[in-house]
């Protein structure tokens, strides 16, 4: 065997590598990116309050005006997340550090950011109709997505680009809000409640699953139980009892998806440490007296998460999946649109809207789709033994 | 084996104990919890009939008592051994006897064994319809794609399983009903529940006032079939023209079957090409089976179309036809997800397999690799799809609730979501147990199946 | 002329890119001939083998190029690689058989025997009625002398041992009454004393019904017990072709007398005998013993248990390298990482000098165990993944104190890779960046960080070529000379045993059998099994 030449790169910078070469994982990111980017400017995307507009010569910027604390928010965490990619720090260090500017910004912007109570969304269009403005500069998509439109009179259920004088690229609802910009919001849902439902998750299944996979014995054996009882239960049936019980907050959402999918990480990662305890390097680990906290995260953790990252991935379009259909069984969020509410909508109005339906669920597809595609990409760099190049 | 089982029953009883107690635990830790006042609570009535109301479900299902309490009454209530209680609710002795009593439905005001006994042979019905229509297609699209490693059908299949599979069932589902099921456009199928009223008295088989129309109807779809299936198997260029051709007409027919306000000139282009492109790549594909199945059914169809069209006579459908009909949407709505992952299952195990060392033994043999295949490497590869029938079961649970609310099927996932919604605890708690002891029996099945098929295993 | 391969080339795909796997391979087999290829891991002699049945994945085979002509009993001859694949199954099993390395994994699990070698059978004799085919295979298992065929021919592979396995393949290829048999490492993962008895088995059919075998191994002791002609392969090339005795006395090319000069047998004896008898003992095991508890019945009560160290009574003297020799399951492994207490021993004692192990409590052991280090078998997995060499190497040191900062630390890191002879930038890379024997060095290097007295070396060189496992060896010797090491050296090959070891113990199902010098256990073995383990194994005729 001829000597390979010198790469010097770390186990996860090679498998990053080959997953991302695969065109399906870019593929995925890419849309996943969009959506990032898309729920991160949703207020600038579309609002029915103008970006800019100048009255008698001044300008001002109604949108800026109308932020809500958690716009800021995500205007916050994504600069951050822009600045810290190429910091030389290592991966903990970066969640560390973002978690942290995170809470600091979202205890200022919640004492700071103090937009208007009493939100008329029409104001805008009706000052322009009178000609009060000398210009103004309105989102690509100019609704809000609670923007019933009333001053327009009756406006619900318009097909797409159905109506001479407006444009709504993917037609109103009932009520007559406008498809897209209900979308462009709701992305943000899917987007959080995807990662932090997830994050919740594998937190509790790596420290459970490792915890029984380290210690086997009574642990182990409880811990098996534990897992059994919640498999066995469909989850989303556990999810409905949980949700109906106990109300229908974005939070409480995350934290229920998060709790009721732990198990299968659980799982994966005791097989794993099962697998990792015999392994060659682990023993001469603890040959060498290295203490357990190291045993365990230094050389047993970060070989285990393979497995578990590539559930991860799928995990999160479960998690999607989960919240979109519970708000599509009428449990979901009850102020905020998201596009499992949005599809129960359509079902709802006495009479067939397919732009109502095909949108928002396009959405949902389209996300699970990109997140299934970067978890089979995933595993098939991080096996390779079954993956279609050979 | 024996022991085995035994111990196998013996270890779903904690099991059991635990679903139940967390279930219990998350509506009684719930703010608001259960209680008598949140169940009177949507109703509109004077206060004192509230109280009347109140006190009646207090005495009833005992909800004043410290939730523990309720929790072990209940669990006492359900086993089918337990202690027995006389009239004053005073301790009368232990009983083996006494069978299990899981309550009263709070919403519906009926014992909740009569509601499940009615409820859970139609979720099982779609369930035991959906499995081997789920099975079959993934096996023959698995084990082609595991052949064709790296090759375009695997890549093909492998992205359109993955696609399939990300599709929720409630877009499925919404879609499905929309475009099929109403007015607007295709109004092919029934909308919702099982049956129409009308059949209920209709005979059990389909029947036709008219022979002649029968013997239509069975001609024409026979003659088609068998001429599709000839075509399958012409030259490439042939079938691929032949196919295309049908499948354009049946578009633009299709595309003519939509009310008058519906049909716009995108439709008019979209489907018939969409239609033929499908058709076409179907046609050109090298896989046999797959080809034929997918000409059978296009036979079959062209058949049935043009019988409708010619018969004269009336008929009825029966109630058996009519079951069906109303069953096409639900069941392919349930089964899709499943198939498409279970597809990809296969592809790795078959893929697995081929690749093992006994089946180079075997090649070294002098078998054919269709032997090697089938012989070989099909019934080692069905092992692990053995022990993923077992979790198949909750899926397909989960998938009934989404299911039966859009189709309106009074199913158990109906009941469920309408349960938690109503916080009807007694069916609540019902469900979840038979929920559970569906799954667990299913992984009990899975795992004996496996040791029948797996001469290595052997429970000891 | 039975088989004459003529230029074969193999292209092989692999990760995107093409490799030549075998490059301009040309040979012959006569009729009733043995033909040995020998070679190192990669040196392409096992897809020779494969190419020549044809029987590489189509997933990874790039193209074939050249003549492979074989002449069946007929006397007609043949070009296999131009042969349709109809032709070429008639050929498969009917006139070329093949059998493999693994017998765990090469028989089908979900047939019995029986079944899979009437499958054979059916195959190529098509006319045998259904009793006439069974009873061909009932001949076949007699044979090939698997015990008791009546009740085994129903058993699945599972319920045979693996000497048993590899019979039961060789009466599949038999069956068909082949001229050319292909043994692609049939003994490997075999142990010497089922390797001998199959050896034997295939020389007694190979006599009864003349087939050619050409046999490919990597054990020139094995070479010489079966070959009449022998090939040695290099990197896909076959760089010499000779008569077994001839080459193996005097090889020509200088791949050859590399490789065998590399042999354990051939490396210079090392000359610092040590004088047995006035060292102390340094380990002093004391009716040691590790049962494992077996779990049945209803409320998985402890029924019984498994003996895997059963009451040992051992002394390792101080810088002296004990050998502990047995075959597979006889407890030595176990034995070995029961002394560090890696797998805790369940009675008995183990003294490290003043110093009780079993009675250590855990914070104790950690302390202690800078004392005693282990190196073990398997390169791959012994060095973790995700940490580079430095963090390996560097990570025990810090946790005992070992140099006053990381710099330090680092110092001494690169002091030990250049003692076990590896270049110092290794310390910024991964572990999967090297071959194995570098990685086994590693290993080394991060079992001297803590610079113990006490080393267990479980087969540390079984995974390793022969030529790496020279240089292995000899490193060995070398710091235990400098450092003064008591080394204990679990191996299942007496060639490594003679060359390192200073004393000998022979295990067998959880017990010590003999120990002594090593000499003297070599040469006079007392005991009834080490004289059979001894006599098994093949040595280089010189």
């Amino acid at each position: 065997m001829s000597e390979r030449p010198v790469k010097r790169q770390s186990y996860w910078r090679r498998i990053l590598g080959q997953t991302f070469v695969r065109w399906g994982a870019r593929l995925g990111l890419l849309w996943v990116g969009i959506l990032a980017l898309v729920g991160v400017f949703a207020p600038f995307l579309a609002s029915s309050f103008p970006l800019l507009l100048s009255q008698d010569g001044a300008l001002s910027s109604p949108v800026l005006e109308h932020l809500q604390p958690v716009d800021v928010l995500f205007l916050v965490a994504f600069v951050a997340v822009l600045a810290l990619i190429p910091m030389q720090l290592t991966l903990g260090r970066k969640l560390l550090l973002l978690a942290g500017v995170l809470s600091l910004s979202a205890v200022l912007a919640y004492t700071w950011v103090s937009p208007p109570k009493l939100v008329i969304y029409e104001q805008y269009r009706v000052a322009e109709a009178a000609g009060r403005y000398d210009w103004v500069l309105y989102a690509p998509v100019p609704y809000s997505p609670k923007d019933y439109q009333r001053d327009r009179g009756e406006t619900g259920l318009e097909a797409p680009l159905s109506n001479g004088e407006r444009t709504h690229w993917f037609g109103t609802e009932q009520n007559g809000a406008d498809v897209l910009s209900r979308m462009i919001h709701a992305s943000r849902i899917a987007l959080g409640i995807g990662f932090v439902a997830t994050g919740i998750a594998m937190v509790l299944g790596v420290i459970i699953g490792g915890l029984m996979g380290y210690f086997s014995g009574v642990v182990d054996i409880l811990g098996m139980r534990l897992v059994e009882i919640f498999e066995a239960v469909p989850t989303l049936f556990l999810l409905l009892t949980f949700v109906a019980f106990f109300g229908r907050s974005l939070y409480i959402m995350m934290v229920i998806i998060g709790i009721t999918s732990w198990p299968g990480y659980a799982r994966y990662v005791r097989a794993e440490f099962l697998r990792l305890r015999k392994q060659d390097f682990v023993q001469a680990a603890e040959a060498a007296g290295l203490p357990l906290s190291s045993i365990l995260f230094r050389h047993m953790l970060p070989n285990g998460m393979g497995p578990v990252l590539v559930a991860a991935s799928f995990g999160v379009a479960a998690a999607i999946l989960a919240e979109a259909t519970l708000s599509f069984l009428g449990l979901g969020l009850v102020d905020d649109p998201s596009w499992g509410e949005m599809l129960n909508q359509a079902v709802q109005s006495s009479s067939f809207n397919w732009w109502m339906a095909a949108f928002p669920g396009g959405a949902i597809f389209l996300t699970v789709f990109a997140y299934n595609l970067i978890g089979e990409s995933l595993r098939d760099a991080i096996d390779p033994y079954l993956s279609k190049s050979g | 084996m024996l022991t085995y089982l035994l111990r196998r029953l013996l270890l779903m009883f904690p099991t059991l104990l635990g679903i139940t107690l967390v279930v219990f635990a998350v509506m009684a830790a719930s703010p608001g919890g259960i209680s008598a006042k949140s169940l009177v609570e949507g109703q509109n009535l004077d206060p004192e009939a509230k109280k009347e109301i109140e006190a009646y479900y207090n005495r009833l299902y005992g909800l004043d008592d410290p939730a523990w309490m309720q929790y072990l009454r209940w669990l006492n209530n359900a086993s089918p051994i337990g202690f027995t209680f006389d009239e004053e609710n005073a301790l009368s002795g232990f009983s083996f006897t006494k069978g299990s009593d899981l309550g009263r439905s709070f919403r519906y005001g009926r014992p909740v064994t009569d509601l499940l006994s009615e409820r859970v042979p139609i979720t099982v019905l779609l369930n035991v319809l959906s499995i081997p229509i789920v099975y079959l297609l993934a096996l023959l699209v698995g084990v082609r794609a595991a052949v064709e490693r790296g090759r375009s059908f695997d890549v093909s299949s492998g992205m359109v399983m993955l696609g399939l599979w990300s599709v929720p069932t409630m877009l499925a589902g919404v879609l499905l009903i929309g475009f099929f099921a109403n007015e607007q456009y295709w109004h092919w199928f029934p909308t919702a529940g099982l049956s129409d009223r009308v059949v209920m008295d209709q005979v059990f088989m389909p029947h036709w006032s008219n022979l002649w129309d029968l013997g239509l109807l069975f001609l024409s779809v026979t003659l088609s079939a068998a001429l599709f299936l000839s075509m399958a198997n012409a030259e490439r260029r042939l079938r691929m023209g032949f196919i295309g051709l049908c499948w354009a007409l049946l578009g633009g027919t299709m595309v003519w079957q939509l009310p008058e306000a519906g049909r716009s000139p995108v439709l008019w282009l979209m489907i018939p090409v969409s239609f033929t492109l499908l058709a076409v790549w179907l046609a050109s594909s090298d896989y046999r089976l797959l080809r034929q199945l997918g000409f059978l059914t296009s036979g079959l169809l062209v058949g049935l179309l043009l019988a409708i069209h010619w018969m004269q006579g009336e008929w009825l459908r029966g109630f058996l036809f009519d079951r069906i009909w109303h069953l096409v949407l639900p069941v392919v709505c349930l089964s899709y997800g499943g198939f498409a992952g279970l597809a990809k299952l296969t592809r790795t195990a078959v893929l697995e397999n081929l690749l093992s060392d006994y089946a180079r033994t075997a090649r070294a043999k002098g078998l054919a690799e269709s032997a090697v295949l089938w012989r070989h490497v099909f019934r080692n590869s069905l092992l692990p799809l053995i022990t993923v029938a077992a979790s198949l079961l909750p899926s397909l649970l989960a998938g009934s609730v989404i299911v039966e609310s859009i189709f309106s099927i009074e199913g158990m996932g109906k009941l469920a979501v309408e349960a938690v919604q109503t916080r009807d605890r007694e069916l609540v708690l019902s469900i979840t147990l038979i929920g559970g002891i569906l799954t667990l029996l299913g992984y009990l099945l899975a795992d004996f199946l496996y040791a029948l098929a797996d001469p290595r295993v052997s429970y000891e | 002329m039975l088989l004459s391969v003529n230029k074969l080339h193999t292209w092989f795909r692999h990760q995107g890119r093409t490799i030549k796997a075998v490059d301009d391979v040309s040979f012959t087999i006569d009729r009733g001939e043995t033909f040995c290829l020998v070679g190192e891991s990669g040196s392409g002699k096992s897809i020779t083998a494969l190419s020549i049945m044809r029987l590489l994945p189509s997933s990874n085979l790039d193209r074939h190029d050249g003549e492979i002509r074989f002449q069946a009993e007929g006397g007609l001859t043949v070009d296999l690689s131009t042969l349709s694949g109809a032709q070429m199954r008639q050929v498969r099993g009917g006139q070329i058989a093949m059998i493999f390395q693994e017998p765990m994994s090469s028989l089908n699990p979900v047939f019995t025997i029986g079944e899979q070698i009437l499958e054979a059978v059916n195959l190529h004799f098509p006319e045998l009625g259904e009793e006439q085919a069974w009873e061909r295979v009932m001949q076949a298992l007699r044979e090939v002398q698997l015990p008791d065929p009546e009740t085994r021919i129903h058993a699945y592979p599972h319920q045979l041992s693996g000497g048993q396995r590899q019979r039961v393949m060789i009466a599949m290829a038999m069956a068909c009454e082949p001229d050319l048999l292909i043994a692609d490492e049939p003994t490997t993962a075999l142990d010497v004393t089922v390797q001998r008895e199959i050896l034997r088995l295939m020389k007694a059919l190979q006599q009864r019904t003349g087939m050619a075998i050409l046999f490919i191994t990597h054990d020139f002791g094995v070479v010489s017990e079966i070959a009449d002609r022998v090939g040695v392969m290099q990197q896909g090339k076959l760089v010499e072709v000779g008569q077994t005795e001839q080459l193996i006395r005097r090889p020509q090319h200088n791949y050859s007398k590399a490789l065998i000069a590399a042999l354990p047998e051939n490396l210079a004896r090392h000359e610092q005998h040590l004088q047995v008898a006035e060292a102390e003992p340094l380990i002093r095991l004391k009716q040691f013993q590790i049962h494992f508890p077996v779990r049945k019945g209803l409320f998985r009560r402890v029924v019984d248990s498994v003996r895997a160290v059963d009451g040992v009574d051992l002394e390792i003297p101080r810088g002296q390298i004990l050998a502990l020799v047995g075959e597979s399951g006889s407890g030595k492994t176990t034995l070995g990482r029961g002394i560090l207490r890696l797998t805790e021993p369940t009675g008995g004692q183990v003294d490290f000098d003043d110093t009780d192990i079993t009675r250590l409590d855990r914070r104790q052991l950690r302390r202690f165990r800078r004392h005693m280090q282990i190196i073990f078998q398997d390169p791959v997995s012994s060095l973790n993944p995700r940490l580079s060499i430095a963090a390996i190497i560097t990570e025990p040191m810090k946790v005992h104190g070992i140099g006053e900062n990381q710099d330090e630390r680092i110092e001494i890191a690169r002091d030990l890779l250049a003692q076990v002879q590896m270049e110092e930038d290794a310390l910024w890379r991964y572990p999967h960046e090297f071959s194995g024997g570098q990685r086994q060095r590693i290993g080394i290097a991060r079992a001297l960080s803590l610079d113990p007295a006490f080393i267990v070396c479980d087969e540390i060189t079984s995974a390793l070529d022969v030529s790496v496992q020279a240089e292995i060896l000899r490193m060995l010797l070398q710091l235990r000379a400098e450092r003064g090491l008591t080394l204990l050296f679990i191996t299942h090959n007496i060639g490594v045993v003679e060359y390192v070891s200073d004393r000998t113990a022979v295990m067998y199902q959880g017990r010590i059998v003999e120990q002594g010098p090593t000499d003297a256990i070599i040469n006079r073995p007392q005991n009834d099994y080490t004289r059979q383990l001894i006599a098994a194994v093949p040595r280089v005729r010189l």
